[in-house]
């Protein structure tokens, strides 16, 4: 009897030891899987944020990739992503990359989605030089430029020409830095095989400005600037026509926009005092100096002078002793230069405040060593107000930026299933 | 008397044994008590790290450019907009600590809910801490005094998050082994710090 009740009393506290022990077991069993669901997590986490990168840094080497690519890896960070990058209706891409974690009671997935802000549209004014073709014209010991040069296509060098800004060409430098001569001085560094940054295809933005609240004219015109009085933006344009005056503009005058334009060859000189853009769909031709009444740093004077084939400095007399130009200057599909430059006898300097934009690079003058044998010296400043983006002459050229800026970068929230 | 004896040893042994048994009870009460509710107390901190991390993270998400991304910045509640569901709609996110009175029901006195608002619905509790303290950085490291001037908040870049979570229910301690200003009560906690959380949104 008596070792009967010891055998149950035995049995039944061994069952219930044995429950409690299960229980505490349990719940170090289940700690250990939290932390591992959490670690899982974190992985999870983390892939699909590597997956993202690595999306972004396929999409900014070839910005035309568009398709979807899986990885796996193995170690650490066991588990596989997916990204892909595809087009919003928009046209803008948008990247996408999913993970995927096998944890202890469950497969995990996070997403992260990149969005891109709006391509940006700048002004060519924030060069002080750009070309597209620079032709067999060299940059050399004595040239100085103050201000962004850009190139797309092959700059070339010799001696030590300096660049007080940032260089940025397409297709390189000839010969490369360092050899066959080129010792140029890069105050800001040069960047090679960047994209090129592509001409508009024809004028039309500036056309359509000049004929919507500015002044258009078909044929030859000569326009004379004059500064009018000491005050500020008081100045005006004249406008001739076959040596008849044929309009007045104010520059001050509310309902004009700051576009002057025409189908025939347009004649500038003067002084402006006010902002203002002149464009011809043949080109310019600047028989005098152009200058701003304003000529400071705190000017708000400005001047675009924008051809579709050519800016020239007229071969004349007033012309013959220095030339003076304060202005942005843009050839579409020509290039600025001076009129029968390898001729003659020498004129003195170009002074030239504002920044070149050019399609092909033109020539001012010949030389001989570091002497001007005809036509011009070269004596370019950017004008620094330029660069602030904001700051422009009206309705100037400009060039779309496709940089992709990430403007959104989502990330999927997860919550954990905990046991 | 040699059953006497018996009866004797065998009440003895048994009260021994009883008395082994009900200690061994205790011990495993209270260690199955520490070990559940130190899970109770993980589980609810990484619930509340997750959420609270993966929106701050997202911070400004479909937010335009120019636009201000965090509304409100101060020691223990932040207000920011993202869009929440990537469908094109900017939603605003409120996180505030509630008060300790508003959690009557637990033993610890020193909780309080941790709610979570999103534009103007209801707020929801999304856990209990005993803390939520925030701390906002500038690009340069320059700490924020709070709450954040408003025409400053742009210059948040990253936020510093502090949060502790309590077991709300207590392991109680003989009155002996209560110490002058001490609690009279255990309670397992978690520390969680982020301390350079910066959303993507906010590098741009």
């Amino acid at each position: 009897m008596g070792g009967k009740a010891a055998l149950i009393v035995v049995v039944g506290f061994s069952v219930l030891l044995g429950f409690v022990s299960r229980n505490l077991s349990l719940v170090a069993t289940r700690a250990q899987g939290n932390m591992s669901t959490y670690t899982a997590s974190t992985i999870s986490h983390n892939l699909a944020v590597m997956g993202a990168n690595v999306a972004l840094s396929r999409l900014y080497q070839d910005t035309t990739w568009r398709g979807t690519q899986t990885q796996s890896l193995g170690g650490t960070l066991s588990g596989e992503f997916t990204y892909s990058v595809t087009n919003m209706p928009s046209g803008s891409p948008v990247v996408r990359s999913v993970s995927l974690v096998q944890a202890p009671d469950e497969v995990m997935q996070d997403t992260v989605v990149v969005l891109f802000g709006s391509t940006s549209y700048q002004s060519f004014t924030l060069f002080a030089w750009m070309t597209n073709i620079e032709g067999n014209i060299w940059w050399i010991t004595g040239d100085t430029v103050w201000g962004r040069v850009h190139s797309n296509s092959t700059l070339n060098m010799t001696g030590s020409p300096t660049f007080m800004e940032k260089v940025t060409t397409t297709k390189g430098l000839n010969p490369t830095w360092g050899t066959g001569g080129n010792t140029a001085v890069f105050k800001e560094g040069y960047e090679t095989g960047v994209a090129t940054i592509n001409f508009p295809t024809d004028l039309s933005q500036i056309a359509s400005a000049a004929t919507a609240g500015g002044r258009a004219y078909t044929g030859d015109v000569t326009v004379t600037l004059n500064g009018g009085t000491a005050t500020d933006n008081d100045g005006y344009a004249l406008v001739y026509s076959g040596g008849v005056l044929v309009d007045s503009i104010m520059m001050n005058d509310a309902t004009f926009n700051g576009v002057i334009g025409s189908t025939g060859k347009v004649s500038i000189s003067g002084t402006l005092d006010g902002r203002l853009s002149i464009f011809s769909t043949t080109s310019l031709y600047l028989t005098d100096d152009i200058l701003y009444e304003n000529r400071t740093s705190g000017s708000n004077d400005v001047l675009g002078l924008v051809a579709e084939n050519s800016i020239l400095i007229a071969d004349n007399v007033p012309n013959h002793t220095d030339m003076y130009i304060d202005a942005s200057i843009f050839v579409r599909s020509g290039s600025y230069g001076a009129e029968n430059y390898s001729s003659g006898t020498p004129r003195g300097n170009v002074y030239l405040n504002g920044s070149i934009v050019q399609n092909k690079r033109g020539a001012v003058g010949t030389f001989s060593g570091s002497t001007v044998s005809t036509g011009y010296l070269k004596r370019y400043h950017y004008d620094l107000r330029l660069s602030d983006p904001l700051f422009r002459p009206p309705s100037y050229p400009g060039f779309y930026v496709t940089s992709y800026p990430v403007a959104t970068w989502w990330e999927s929230l997860h919550f954990p299933k905990f046991n | 008397m040699q059953y006497v004896i018996d009866y004797l040893g065998a009440a003895i042994l048994g009260a021994a044994l009883l008395l082994i048994i009900n200690a061994a009870n205790d011990a495993a009460s209270e260690n199955n008590s520490l070990y559940n509710g130190d899970m109770l107390v993980q589980e609810m901190l990484v619930n509340s790290a997750y959420l609270l991390e993966g929106e701050l993270r997202n911070m400004g998400a479909g937010v335009g450019e120019n636009k201000p991304t965090i509304l409100l910045a101060d020691t223990s509640e932040i207000r920011f907009v993202y869009d929440i569901g990537l469908d094109g709609i900017v939603d605003t996110v409120y996180y505030a600590m509630g008060l300790t009175s508003e959690l009557p029901g637990t033993q610890n006195e020193l909780d309080r809910p941790l709610y979570r608002r999103v534009n103007l619905e209801q707020p929801l509790s999304v856990g209990a801490v005993t803390v939520f303290n925030l701390k906002y950085l500038t690009k340069l490291g320059e700490v924020l005094a709070t709450p954040v001037d408003a025409a400053r908040l742009t210059e948040i870049h990253t936020v510093e998050i502090t949060m502790e979570v309590q077991n709300p229910y207590a392991i109680l301690r003989s009155p002996g082994m209560v110490r002058a200003g001490e609690r009279n009560a255990l309670y397992s906690s978690s520390l969680w710090q982020q301390t350079r959380l910066a959303s993507q949104n906010m590098k741009r």
